[in-house]
Order: C-alpha cells, then sequence, then structure tokens
C-alpha cells in the first residue's frame, strides 16, 4: 500500500454530527427489536438437557487424572448414571495386563451371519437403540470375492446361511498402525498397551475427522442423545469402555474392555452359535489366537495393502 | 457519526426512516416468532424394536446326552434296555439302495451324517453288545462324555483345531488363571445323526439413520 | 503510551460507530444479513439442543455442507491474497491500495470458515481441548491441528496487516515499512499453506481412496485462485459503484488473468483426474463412478456435478475469448467461475468420498433445512463482516475519516 497524500483536504473530512431526537427513537427501536429477536432466536437452548456442570466442563485429559481425580470422576460418572437411568452401575477404570497383546480371529467357514454377534455386543456396550448404533456390521459377501463393493449388509432372508455367500462381520480392528489415532486434533484416541484402541468419550470434541479416517467404517458418533432402554442396562462399566456416551462423541468396539482386562471373553465371542470367533493374548503361545496364526495358512487383514496392520484376522479352515 | 451518505445521494431521509421502521418491525416479528413459535423439536424417529431376546442368548444348539446326565434330568427317555434286550444286539434293516430304514420307535432320529448314505451304520458309532456306551473304530468302547475322541478318529484335523480351542465354542476366560472355561463338545452343536450345522433366521439388519434419498429402484435388502 | 491506547480507541470507536450509520441501502442491506444470521443463529440454537441429528449427516456420510462450505472458503481466503503478489513482487501500482480489500475479504472468509468448523463440532464447548498448553492438541501428527494454527495464524496475520496501514492511514502517518512487509511476504507463503493444509486434511486419508491422490492439493488451489479473485472482481465493482472509490478497469483486468490461468489449470487437472480415474478400470472408481455417472441407481449428486463442469467450462472459453474483458461479460464469467467451483469443492469432493463407504454401502446425503439456515446465517455474517470492513475502510481510505478531523 502506498504512503496516502496527506494531509488529506479539509473538504473532504468527515464532521461529528449530532443526533435528531427522532432518529434516536428510531435507532433504540431497531436496536431493541434487534436484541429481542436475537435473544428469543436462542429459545431452543431451553430445551438442552446436557449441559455440562463445571466439573465435567473442566475434567482433564484421562492420562493427566490422578488416581483420586479418576476415583471422583467415576463416583460422578456411577451417580449420573444411577440419575438417568435409575440402575446404579460399577465403574472401573482397568488397566492393561503385563505381556498381553489381544488379537481377534473370525473364521470365516465358520459364520453364517446370524448377527447375534451384533446385537451382543449392542446389550453388552450399552449403545443406542434409537438412533441405532451397532458396532459390528455382519456383510454378506459372494463365493469367491473379497470385493467390497459386493459386500451386502441388509440381507433378510428366512435362514442363513444362504447358499452362494460367505458372511464376514467387520468391527474395529485395532489396527496397529491406526489411522484414526494420528488424526484425532485432540488426542481423544489412542491405542493402549494391549494394543485396543481406545476413546476417552469426556475428551472427544465431535469433529468426526476419525469416522472419516477409519477404512474399516468402526467408529459411530451420537448424533442424538442415546437412548437405551432401561430395563436393558449393563451396569458392568469402564471408564474406557461400555459407560453410556453422551450427544456429540465418537465410540466404537473396544474388544468389550470391561470384560477382557478382567481376563473374559468378549461379549460376541461368547454368544456366536458357530465359534466362528476367537479371541486372546497372541503373546501368550498356548492361546487359540497363536494357535490359529501359527497354523492355518491363510489370512486377510482387510485392506492390508493401506497399511495399517490390523489385529483381525479372517482365516478359513485349512 | 457521519450521517452524509457517501455519494451524496440525498433526499433519502425519509427513505431511510422508512427503511429502519420496516426493519425494527420485521426484527419485532422474528422475535415474535422465534419466541412463541413452534418449540422446534426435530421430527420424531422411526421406531425400532427391541430386538429378541432370543438372539441374546448363549445357549448352544444342541443339550447333549452328556450334558443331561450332568444336570441330573430325566433320562427315562434314553433308557435302552427298556425296549433292547441285553446281550441280543439290534438288527438294521436297508432298502433296496442301502439307505438304512430308521425304526419307527426312532424315528425322531433324522439320518444324514455324510453324503451318498456313507456312515449310515449305527454301530459305526454305537456300541452294539452296550447300547449304553459308544464304540471307537477300533472297537473298544466309549462313553457318551468322551465322544469327541469318536467324532475326532474321522476328522482329524477339525478335533485337533477343537482341541487347541480354535474351532468350536469356548466360554469363559481368554486368561485360563483367571476363571473357569467351558469347553462345548461335537455334538454340542452337531447333531450326530446329521451334524451339518443347522441354518437359522438371522437376526434383524441395521437401521441406518436416514432414509433413501429416492425410492430405490433397487432396494437395500436383498 | 497512555495517550497512543487513547487514540487508538477512539480510532476503534469511531470505526464501531460509522458501521452503523449509511443511508437506506445500506440500513436495508445489513437488516437482511442480520435477519439471515438471526435464522442461522435459531437453526444453530437447535442443533445445540438436540445434537446433529437435526442435520442430514450420518455415520455414512459425516461431513456435510459445514465442511463443503469450509473447503470452498479456505480457499476463497488462500486467493484474496494473491493480489498481494502482483502488488508487492511485480510492484503493480493499480492494485496497490485494493490489496486491502483482498487482505478483509481473507479476513471476513477465515471468520466464516471458523464459524463452519464450530458448528460441525459433536462437542463445541470442548473446543478448549485445542488450545495448546491449556487441551492436548495433537501436533504434528493430526493434519487438524495444522489447520487450527495455520487459520488463526492467518487470521492474525491478516488482521495485523490491514489494521496497521488502516490506522496509519487514520492518523496520516507513513506506516513503517518493517512493520508490515515482512509480514506481507509471509501472508503469501501462508496463504498457500492454509489451502495446502486443508487439502492435506483429505488427501492423508488411506482408507478415502477417491481423496487420497496426490491431485487433490494442486487442484485445491486451481480451484481456490480461480474462484477468491472472480469473488474479488465482482466485489471491487461493488465497491465502486457504492462508494467513489477509485478502482480502474486496469485492477480488474488483472485480476481476470489470474482467474484465467488458474481456471484453465484447474480444468486440466479435472481432466487429469477423470482419465486416471475411469481408464485403468480398477475398482477404486466407486466414489467417482457415483460422483460422474451414479451408482447402483443413487445418482443425487451427478445433475450437481455436470452443472458445475459446464459452468467450468463455459467460464474457461469465455476466459479465454477477448469478450471476457467487457465488464458484463466479466462478471457472468466471475459468477460461473464462483458457482462452478462451489459445487465443484463442496458438494463434488466432500460428499462423493464417502459414497460408498468403505464396506460398500451406499447411503446418501441431502442437508436439512435446520442445516441450510446454519450455512446461510454463516454466509450472512462473513457478508456482514466484509461490509462493515469495508464501511470502515473505504472512509479511512479516502481520508475522510481520519485524526484531522475528530470531533
Amino acid at each position: 500500500m502506498s504512503a496516502p497524500d496527506f494531509p488529506p483536504s479539509p473538504g473532504d473530512l468527515i464532521p461529528a454530527g449530532d443526533l435528531s431526537r427522532r432518529s434516536f427513537l428510531r435507532t433504540s427501536a431497531v436496536l431493541t427489536a434487534g436484541l429481542a429477536a436475537l435473544a428469543s432466536s436462542l429459545r431452543p437452548l431451553l430445551d438442552m438437557d446436557d449441559l455440562p456442570s463445571a466439573q465435567r466442563f473442566m475434567q482433564k485429559y484421562y492420562k493427566e487424572l490422578t488416581p483420586d481425580e479418576m476415583a471422583r470422576v467415576l463416583k460422578r460418572i456411577e451417580d449420573e448414571v444411577a440419575k438417568e437411568y435409575g440402575v446404579r452401575p460399577h465403574v472401573r477404570d482397568l488397566r492393561p495386563m503385563d505381556g498381553v497383546e489381544f488379537v481377534y480371529a473370525l473364521n470365516l467357514t465358520r459364520c453364517i451371519g446370524c448377527r447375534k454377534c451384533v446385537h451382543a455386543c449392542v446389550q453388552e456396550n450399552n449403545q443406542s437403540r434409537n438412533p441405532e448404533i451397532q458396532y459390528i456390521r455382519v456383510l454378506r459377501m459372494p463365493h469367491g470375492s473379497l470385493d467390497i463393493e459386493k459386500a451386502q449388509d441388509h440381507y433378510d432372508p428366512a435362514m442363513v446361511p444362504e447358499k452362494g455367500y460367505f458372511y464376514m462381520p467387520v468391527q474395529c480392528q485395532q489396527c496397529r498402525n491406526p489411522p484414526c489415532v494420528k488424526v484425532c486434533p485432540v488426542h481423544a484416541t489412542w491405542q493402549e498397551a494391549d494394543g485396543i484402541t481406545v476413546i476417552d468419550y469426556d475428551w472427544c470434541i465431535g469433529c468426526r475427522y476419525c469416522e472419516a479416517a477409519c477404512p474399516y467404517w468402526a467408529r459411530r458418533f451420537n448424533f442424538a442423545k442415546p437412548s437405551i432402554p432401561r430395563e436393558r442396562l449393563n451396569p458392568d462399566m469402564a471408564y474406557l469402555g461400555n459407560r453410556p456416551r453422551r450427544l456429540g462423541v465418537m465410540e466404537k468396539c473396544h474388544f468389550c474392555i470391561q470384560r477382557t482386562r478382567a481376563g473374559r471373553y468378549p461379549a460376541c465371542l461368547e454368544v456366536c452359535p458357530a465359534g466362528a470367533r476367537k479371541f486372546g493374548n497372541v503373546l501368550d503361545p498356548n492361546s487359540e489366537v497363536a494357535y490359529i496364526l501359527r497354523n492355518k495358512r491363510v489370512f486377510i487383514q482387510l485392506k492390508e495393502e493401506l497399511g495399517t496392520s490390523p489385529r483381525f484376522f479372517y482365516y478359513f479352515d485349512v | 457519526m457521519d450521517d452524509r451518505p457517501a455519494k451524496g445521494r440525498n433526499g433519502s431521509g425519509a427513505t431511510t426512516a422508512a427503511v429502519l421502521w420496516a426493519l425494527a418491525a420485521a426484527f419485532a416479528v422474528l422475535a415474535a416468532a422465534f419466541g412463541l413459535g413452534p418449540a422446534g423439536q426435530p421430527r420424531p424417529r422411526d421406531p425400532i424394536p427391541l430386538v429378541d431376546p432370543s438372539f441374546l442368548s448363549t445357549a448352544t444348539n444342541r443339550r447333549s446326552y452328556a450334558d443331561l446326565v450332568r444336570a441330573k434330568e430325566d433320562l427315562s427317555d434314553f433308557d435302552c434296555y427298556a425296549c433292547h434286550e441285553k446281550g441280543r444286539p439290534p438288527v438294521l434293516r436297508f432298502d433296496e439302495r442301502e439307505n438304512l430304514i430308521v425304526p419307527r420307535e426312532h424315528a425322531d432320529i433324522v439320518m444324514g451324517h455324510g453324503e451318498h448314505g456313507r456312515n449310515n451304520n449305527c454301530f459305526n458309532c454305537h456300541n452294539e453288545n452296550n447300547l449304553e456306551l459308544l464304540q471307537t473304530r477300533d472297537g473298544r468302547a466309549l462313553r457318551f462324555q468322551d465322544s469327541p475322541q469318536l467324532c475326532g478318529s474321522c476328522h482329524g484335523p477339525t478335533y485337533e483345531d477343537w482341541e487347541a480351542g480354535a474351532h468350536g465354542r469356548i466360554s469363559g476366560c481368554w486368561d485360563r488363571p483367571l476363571g473357569p472355561i467351558t469347553r462345548q463338545q461335537c455334538v454340542n452343536c452337531h447333531d450326530p445323526h446329521a451334524p451339518s450345522f443347522r441354518g437359522r433366521k438371522p437376526a434383524p439388519g441395521p437401521h441406518p439413520l436416514r432414509r433413501p434419498l429416492d425410492p430405490p429402484g433397487r432396494p437395500n435388502a436383498s | 503510551m497512555i495517550r497512543a491506547i487513547r487514540n487508538y480507541l477512539v480510532f476503534l470507536r469511531r470505526c464501531l460507530g460509522i458501521a452503523f450509520v449509511g443511508d437506506w441501502r445500506y440500513y436495508a442491506w445489513m437488516g437482511l444479513l442480520t435477519t439471515a444470521c438471526l435464522f442461522g443463529l435459531h437453526a444453530y440454537a437447535r442443533q445445540l439442543a438436540h445434537g446433529l441429528i437435526v442435520t442430514g449427516m450420518s455415520d455414512e456420510v459425516s461431513w456435510g455442507v459445514y465442511i463443503a462450505n469450509f473447503t470452498f472458503l479456505v480457499g476463497v481466503a488462500a486467493a484474496a491474497v494473491m493480489m498481494v503478489i502482483p502488488v508487492y513482487i511485480y510492484d503493480n501500482e493499480e492494485l496497490h491500495d485494493l490489496v486491502i480489500f483482498g487482505e478483509l475479504l481473507a479476513v471476513a472468509a477465515i471468520l466464516m470458515c471458523l464459524a463452519f468448523v464450530t458448528v460441525d463440532l459433536g462437542r463445541p464447548d470442548r473446543f478448549w481441548h485445542l488450545i495448546p498448553g491449556l487441551g492436548q492438541l495433537n501436533f504434528p501428527a493430526s493434519m487438524l491441528s495444522w489447520d487450527v494454527i495455520v487459520l488463526n495464524g492467518y487470521l492474525l496475520l491478516n488482521l495485523h496487516i490491514c489494521g496497521y496501514l488502516l490506522y496509519c492511514r487514520y492518523q496520516g502517518r507513513k506506516p513503517a515499512k518493517w512493520f508490515y512487509i515482512p509480514f506481507v511476504f509471509v501472508a503469501i507463503g501462508w496463504a498457500v499453506s492454509i489451502h495446502t493444509v486443508t487439502a492435506f486434511l483429505y488427501v492423508g486419508l488411506g482408507g478415502r481412496p477417491f481423496w487420497n491422490s496426490s491431485i487433490v492439493g494442486p487442484r485445491f488451489l486451481a480451484s481456490a485462485f480461480t474462484a477468491g479473485p472472480a469473488l474479488i472482481i465482482l466485489a471491487l465493482q461493488i465497491i465502486r459503484r457504492i462508494t467513489e472509490y477509485r478502482i480502474t478497469d486496469k485492477a480488474l483486468l488483472t485480476l481476470r488473468s489470474i482467474v484465467q490461468v488458474s481456471m484453465l489449470i484447474n480444468v486440466f487437472l479435472l481432466l487429469n483426474e477423470v482419465f486416471k480415474e475411469f481408464y485403468s478400470g480398477n475398482l477404486h472408481v466407486a466414489s467417482s463412478r457415483y460422483l460422474f455417472l451414479g451408482l447402483e441407481g443413487h445418482h443425487a449428486l451427478v445433475p450437481w456435478i455436470w452443472t458445475a463442469i459446464v459452468f467450468n467450462l463455459v467460464a474457461m472459453f469465455l476466459l479465454v475469448l477477448p469478450l471476457s474483458r467487457s465488464l458484463r461479460w466479466l462478471n457472468v464469467t466471475c459468477v460461473l467461475c464462483i458457482v462452478g467451483i462451489w459445487i465443484e469443492k463442496g458438494m463434488g469432493l466432500v460428499v462423493p468420498g464417502f459414497i460408498p463407504t468403505p464396506l460398500g454401502q451406499i447411503v446418501e446425503y441431502r442437508p436439512s433445512l435446520n442445516e441450510t439456515l446454519v450455512c446461510i446465517g454463516i454466509w450472512a455474517f462473513g457478508l456482514l463482516c466484509y461490509t462493515v470492513f469495508l464501511r470502515m475502510s473505504v472512509p479511512i481510505l479516502q481520508g475522510r475519516l481520519a485524526r484531522a478531523n475528530e470531533g
């Protein structure tokens, strides 16, 4: 910008004006009406029922919470759930076990596509029923192809399995090189020592970048306040696991962290009628997953060319 | 304050006044509309029925004879020697195409073990000398609760996988020291007379959040 | 020191005061924009209360018009500074004072960008988690963290440059070169970086083959440098008509040549993209097929993208012909450029990336009324800001609002 010609010519100067009473009245009318419109345009905020308390608003990041603070947070969560659902839960902060790396193996010869795993997961992990959130999506694939464009998830025949198809349930693959962890702008999701990629539901800002980044469509967002029927609430909860989430945050499969870190199998495995699902500590050579990885010849790690290195292995029997 | 319009367009005092009063009126109307108008609740969503609890059951396909024994249930239906004679092996009858004719007393058994009528001899597994036991392929007697060995004598690779935990259902703790596990046997999922794993009705499919934009030419469901 | 602060506060007060004063056209325009803003605010309040379910987004298509508009406007903000290059590097006298109008447009565009990202958040009350030191900003791994830093930095940069130059003009003082020239040069580089970072948001996602392509970055810049200067050409003509600020046709034609070259590059890059997607016949083309041809009976975006392509091609031909040297045709061309690129970058980039989902399912997207009102509200807010900026800066540049005439 060039230097101005200065000083500016006096004839051009703007004199300071004065206000007449009528224009003052006019101006105030506009301003008052405008402010009234502004205030009443915010009326829908009265319907908000999820305003965070000061405590919740200022809650620290999971990894920065001291044990005392964590105990207070857990108690607060228990109080909130008890108030909302009338059931007092037991919320724990379970830590990863030493010498454990979880791996999931799924036998595609055995899966019949019955979707019981989907619903067992919903029940165990307190997922919203409406809008519907389901961590597991079962894909029906035609024989002979792994082309994901041919997958169909809305099949509803009288009987499964249907001839000419095989079934592939997909959930969070707990990748060794997770794209969702890389892109989260606030570190709300990270991978723990036992391989589970977790989400701190009280830290997530709901930008949904992780949902865009996931190559397996494994992450879910709470577009509305989740609705869990009171009588189906699972009160055995974990902070990073199945405690009820809020409006506006992400969630996903966490290998039933409240069960697996207590040494138990995840709910999807327990309910599978065909025994297609196998889970355990791959670092333990006696576990069934270690046996499978040693002995089965063909594995599919979905989209392995993307370099995500999933901990989910699809295999076939011999 | 500069009241003078920049381009010297005068005579607009009256127009300005009119515009300002119109604005005030418009804002007032807006204030009323926002404040007193409809509540602005989102459109109610289509109801999604809760899943039938039977889909959440972890029960196995079948209860085996061994389970019934363990549960000390009424086994009168399984008392072989109520009808059969001890020491007299039952006689098997086959039709002209060498299919086994299942006696009407055992009409609830449907044979289907192996294709082309293979393995349709009852005494391939049952012990004709003691109907309350099974027999291995080399003729040794075997208790019902040890039946997996018998299955494994033909289905070797599957049996190996089953022993390692890679086939069949295990429930309980992956971390064995922490708690008990329940390992299901072959007959908990497979009917030994017609072992092919039965199909079933699938649980309901997903309900997407958004409806399709236009009536689909090709519906989503199969 | 106190006097300096007092002087500055008086300057700010007068600027603010002048924003509320004008002729009846000004009041009508501002009233219209305010009304649109209020509708947008009401719609956003609904969204805060009930969640993002009031939009048309879903788990399948989890970004929609909010991010589409954000992407377009980051390009406008970057390109608004394009005028700086001919002025400072090529020493183009005609554009000297107009650079301020470009930078003010950049400020307004960045404010709109920040608004669009904020309304897209599921939990905006947790925005403080993004503040380094206070929260946990995932820098340098997350491209969103880069975006937060570069966008806010760009805003501050432009506010400083415009603010300083305008204040010096107000005071009748010659601005000190060291206090703005280095920032101007930084702004040139920074402008390219804000749009590259935004492009990298998409490019870095390996799971979305539609975006994971090296052409996205160059296309972003080419389309930004087409739509941005086109917007400025239109804005300058409006300024020329409403105020008496001297803007020569030569300035407009210089901008036209920027739009011309950028549009040619943009169309060339489009051809590259189409060839790459469709020639080899591999299976990753599902998203492109959905966008250009429709997929399995779903074709909501097909009319949009072809409209955009036609607009861009017509604009390109007009730009190449001397016909567009006439202002009437130039304006038509600019409108075609802006609309074509808005569609192409918005609905033509963001939505097809999500269709089909990574698991091969197709769920289409249509913005809801509420979502549209929020978008209109934010655009109105941006136009409101820009109008206010012009309302303040034109009199200062013309010398009619100066320290010399403080009452």
